[in-house]
């Protein structure tokens, strides 16, 4: 036998060997010339492997990653799948009209049946067609900025369900989807002939059109645009009440999603709304000679750092309710 | 044949059940890692399931911290979603180059919170499993009190440490996420080990 083996080589094979379920006893047998030394050597590294071993992340903590993970992943497939897709407008055009086609062909009845489907029900794929036909037909920037509120807050009803009925690997897609329809909120297209304004450059007496004048057909829409934000506003109420109650009542498995998903709704809704206040406040304050892509950027910086204090505060009242409901 | 066997059972590296091992976990951590580079999601989800205790536990050896740990190891994971696409094999094997994310996390959390690597232990301990209360509590001791004793070797044997015991890389891997020769890492690792003998019967 090699017996000029560095101690360094012979303690790295036995740790190995350990770790592969070899007791010290067979480690020494291999170098019994060292045996006196690396015995020492051999148990303290059993105790480090030992204890090591028993340092777990918190279930809980892993499960709640895991989840925000298979968000992220869908948010991904969904945005690879769309850069590959057609040009948005005919994108939208071929859509709706397939989905009209496919609701005259269902019947309204089954249109109607519909509605209350849930992601795991036969229906549930009838019940996106017809939103997404909803929101192109949609007459104005308004209306589908409200059609986009409305489909979130389902988003979160459904949520609800598939967190109660512990189906908690449907929530992160979910919520993926809901804020989907948040972010169009602020970003709906104005329609040609509608009047309609994008609803990000609303402000309550001065907005500025594409060439950077003053734009006086947006006295309405200051009116509009609170309307959106109290009509969001209590959307986020009524959605963060139905999930913290059913955080209450749902099996230990599905918590953690829903816990995340609470966390994500919150700062969405928190965000959108922001974002609508400071377009407004950011509008007011434009010089006419600024460009319209300059302000939106201007607006956009503001909303990140608002929106940033604002999701500590918020979440914390979410699981402050939460807990509550718990006891 | 004789000294064959007896040369195989005392240079590990050279016996057949050691490079099977190593090509099969190889073939297969290849496998899934070019899928979840391609954008498969179940891949990067398996691949999340093998590393995300062990990134865990060396974030833990190394901070002395639940909280800390939990948050950079999430931020690890979601960082590595995002670059697994400019991912390339060649360069650093998969585990490696997950490790180098959370080495480099670690540094910018220290830089950016003006911290300096604590040496002190806080309470906030480890989650340890167990049916027994009791046990459990004593475990938790005993894991806080390794981990301020880790917290006290030198800079290197620290980090060699952590990425054996808590991380559990082999030597090899230890060399490639640290830039170092495997013979450097062999000799921190073994006197790191003697430095906490040392401190081990101290304390009894």
């Amino acid at each position: 036998m090699d017996k000029k083996i560095r101690i360094e080589d012979i303690l790295d094979d036995c740790l190995e060997r350990m770790l592969n379920g070899e007791s010290i006893e067979d480690c020494l047998q291999y170098y019994p010339w060292q045996a006196t030394k690396l015995e020492p050597l051999l148990r303290t590294s059993s105790e480090l492997i030992q204890k090591s071993a028993a340092i777990q992340p918190d279930p809980d903590f892993k499960a709640r990653v895991h989840s925000q993970l298979q968000g992220k992943l869908y948010a991904k497939r969904v945005k690879a799948e769309k850069k590959a897709s057609v040009p948005v407008w005919r994108g939208r055009w071929a859509m709706a009209m397939t989905s009209v086609f496919v609701v005259l062909l269902a019947g309204v009845a089954t249109v109607a049946a519909s509605a209350n489907a849930l992601p795991d029900e036969s229906l549930y794929g009838m019940k996106l067609a017809t939103e997404n036909a909803m929101v192109t037909l949609a007459s104005s920037g308004e209306n589908e900025a409200e059609l986009h509120i409305q489909f979130a807050e389902r988003r979160t009803v459904e949520i609800a369900e598939m967190a109660r009925q512990g189906k908690s690997d449907r929530i992160p897609e979910l919520t993926e989807q809901f804020t989907t329809h948040l972010n169009e909120v602020n970003q709906v297209e104005p329609r040609p002939g509608s009047g309609a304004k994008m609803p990000q450059l609303l402000a309550p007496d001065v907005a500025l059109n594409r060439d950077g004048a003053v734009d006086d057909s947006t006295s309405k829409g200051g009116e509009q645009e609170e309307k959106l934000k109290i009509m969001l506003d209590n959307s986020r109420a009524r959605s963060l009440s139905t999930l913290s109650v059913v955080l209450a009542e749902a099996p230990s498995e599905a918590k953690a999603s829903l816990k995340q998903a609470i966390s994500d709704v919150t700062q969405d809704y928190d965000e959108t709304l922001a974002d609508m206040e400071n377009a407004a406040i950011s509008a007011t304050r434009k010089k006419p000679e600024l460009s319209v892509e300059q302000s939106s950027k201007d607006v956009k910086r503001e909303l990140r750092k608002k929106a940033y204090n604002l999701e500590s505060a918020s979440t914390l009242e979410v699981q402050n309710k939460a807990e509550t409901s718990l006891k | 044949m004789a000294a064959f066997v007896i040369a195989i059972n005392l240079f590990p590296p050279f016996s057949f059940s050691y490079i099977i091992d190593i090509k099969y976990m190889s073939i297969e951590e290849k496998d899934l890692v070019s899928r979840a580079v391609k954008g498969d999601g179940k891949a990067f989800a398996q691949l999340y399931e093998e590393h995300f205790d062990k990134i865990y536990r060396y974030l833990y050896f190394r901070l002395g911290n639940k909280e800390e740990a939990e948050d950079l190891t999430q931020e690890v994971f979601v960082k590595a979603l995002e670059a697994i696409g400019s991912y390339k094999w060649r360069d650093l094997p998969f585990a490696a180059w997950l490790m180098r994310i959370a080495r480099n996390r670690m540094i910018d959390y220290w830089r950016k919170e003006g911290k300096v690597e604590k040496l002190a232990w806080d309470d906030n301990i480890a989650h340890v499993e167990g049916p027994n209360p009791a046990l459990i509590a004593e475990q938790r001791l005993e894991i806080k009190d390794l981990v301020g004793k880790i917290k006290k070797l030198s800079k290197g044997q620290r980090e060699v440490i952590s990425l054996r015991f808590g991380g559990e890389f082999s030597v090899a891997e230890v060399a490639k996420v640290l830039n170092k020769s495997t013979g450097t890492v062999k000799a921190l690792q073994h006197s790191g080990i003697i430095a906490l003998r040392k401190m081990l019967l101290t304390d009894k």
